[in-house]
């Protein structure tokens, strides 16, 4: 075993529901599950809407959302993470619907500086020893929020 | 209204180590021989059995049956949870007492959990499914994490401090202080705790379980043995569960856990009251567990865990005693089967030294974040 490995972030094991997830980051955007027929957002991800059934495909996300709450890391509970000591994982409540909530590392606030009910916004990241891509949060500021959100070009996946 | 007859007959364990050296065939075989013992009973008398195990950390009801010499199993499962699942586990073999499927149930956890695979911290290199596959390449994946998260929004939402979760760790290490079983046994103070390493904020090291090796077992029977048996019987009065929402960072109200369902459900279910606790064995994997459990469960308003539990209410000369034991933080870590066995004895008046007096009626909750389940144990017969 080398030395990469042993130091590496875990890897995902992506499975048919949650391939559509991955091959967005790959593309440098977020992109959650969402109802092709009631347009809820499923999160975690599931073969067909929780609520009404229908098939559901992987649509973007903006990225932006509220931090609802987070953690910060100070020994390394999780392996890969050893340089980055301390980080913050936070929760956040994306924009798109109330209570749909992704975890992700804080970057760009001290860990005495974080606010729960601050504005922060994705970006996505490679995941060291793999292939992989992931959202990091980073604080909007507000004041200049000019920012149009881009609408990315994901091919929806939609399941069979 | 009861929901049960019969209950706790036997009681055994083994003692509680950083590093057993045995298998958790060995000590699961230990404790059911010790619950036997305690009992009066021998393994001819056992027909049922019903273990829990976490990951792949533990010794299968089959194996452990074989190595009792049980002659027949009529009815045996083997559950997969930690916490969860415990409170389940001891209705259920109430339950299948009740339905005639079996008359004399051995209920163990056994785990290395200390010297062998660890809850709460993972190794490399890791492949990660299902929900987890999202967040462990972040950095979060392990327990102390999803609740280190909650209690970060309690504090949030209810101005509940570290100081607050403190006092819990506190109170209920003072109690390990009378506790011979217990794996962490010196007087905390608030600047020790505030002085112990971080493991993630808000969680300093004093605020988690304590890993420890060891085995709990305990032989339930239906009432009619019960009633016959060497020691004095611990009934099962009443027992409620839940498993709802959609997953741990999906959940709605992380200042609220499992117990908001559960909580008014068992006392519906019971007829009784906070009030009519004398003892509270709060699952307690973290501290932030007890805190959002006790309040969910009425015992006191929300963000008022930290003050009660300062005025000296949870503890002796208090409204309940909680975790007379130590608990998980400071007993040990047997994934909530010790709290079974020190409301046992509570309600046995065989506490000695950490004996609440007159004992009449025990909670034993079980579980956290949104899954878990309590149970009300009484010395008499409801």
């Amino acid at each position: 075993m080398s030395d990469a490995a042993v130091s590496s972030p875990p890897q995902p094991l992506p499975d048919v529901d949650s391939a559509g997830f991955w091959a967005a980051t790959a593309r440098g955007h977020l992109a959650l599950s969402r109802c092709s027929a009631c347009q809820r957002w499923q999160h975690p991800p599931v073969e067909r809407c929780r609520q009404c059934a229908a098939p559901t495909a992987f649509e973007p996300v903006s990225g932006t959302g509220t931090l609802f709450s987070y953690i910060v890391m100070r020994r390394a509970s999780v392996p890969g993470f050893d340089d980055l000591l301390p980080y913050v994982v936070a929760t956040v409540e994306l924009d798109e619907e109330a209570g749909l909530r992704f975890v992700a590392r804080l970057e760009g606030v001290g860990p005495a500086d974080v606010a729960i009910g601050s504005r922060v916004r994705a970006e996505i990241v490679p995941v060291p020893g793999g292939d992989y891509h992931v959202p990091v949060f980073r604080p909007i500021d507000e004041s200049s929020e000019a920012v149009t959100v881009s609408s990315p070009d994901v091919t929806r996946q939609a399941s069979p | 209204m009861t929901m049960f007859k019969g209950g706790i007959a036997g009681i055994g364990r083994t003692p509680y180590r950083r590093d057993s050296g045995r298998t958790t065939e060995a000590m699961a075989v230990e404790a059911c021989r010790a619950a036997l013992a305690d009992a009066g009973l021998a393994a001819g008398d056992v027909d049922g059995m019903i273990a829990y195990r976490a990951l792949t950390d533990s010794a299968s009801p089959l194996e452990v049956s074989q190595a009792l010499d049980i002659p027949e199993l009529s009815w045996s499962v083997d559950v997969g949870g930690g916490g969860n699942v415990v409170a389940n586990v001891v209705a259920t073999a109430a339950a299948a007492i009740a339905a005639g499927l079996c008359r004399a149930v051995l209920v163990y956890r056994s785990l290395n959990g200390r010297s062998g695979r660890r809850f709460g911290t993972a190794t490399g290199p890791l492949q990660i499914g299902g929900e987890d596959q999202f967040y462990a390449p972040s950095g979060y994946l392990v327990p102390p994490q999803w609740i280190g998260m909650w209690a970060r929004r309690h504090q949030h939402e209810y101005g509940s401090t570290c100081e607050d979760l403190g006092q819990i760790a506190i109170t209920q290490r003072s109690h390990a202080v009378a506790n011979p079983h217990a794996i962490a046994r010196e007087p905390l103070t608030m600047e020790d705790y505030l002085a112990g390493r971080w493991v993630n904020e808000p969680f300093r090291v004093y605020d988690c379980a304590f890993e420890v090796d060891g085995a709990v077992a305990l032989l339930m029977v239906g009432p009619e043995l019960l009633a016959g048996l060497r020691q004095p019987p611990v009934w099962l009065v009443a027992a409620a569960d839940s498993q709802s929402g959609r997953g741990w960072t999906q959940w709605d109200d992380p200042t609220s856990m499992y117990s908001r369902s559960a909580g008014p459900r068992l006392w519906a279910r019971s007829g009784l009251r906070p009030q009519d606790m004398d003892v509270a064995c709060l699952y307690d994997c973290f501290t932030y567990t007890v805190m959002a459990t006790f309040e969910d469960f009425g015992f006191c308003e929300k963000g008022e865990v930290g003050k009660f539990f300062a005025e000296g209410r949870a503890t002796y000369g208090g409204d309940v005693v909680v975790n007379p034991h130590g608990g998980l933080l400071s007993e040990g870590y047997i994934h909530g089967l010790n709290h079974y066995y020190e409301a046992a004895l509570q309600l046995r008046g065989q506490a000695g030294e950490r004996q609440v007096p007159d004992a009449r009626r025990a909670l034993v909750s079980a579980g956290a974040g949104p899954y878990g389940g309590a149970t009300i144990l009484s010395g008499e017969e409801p």
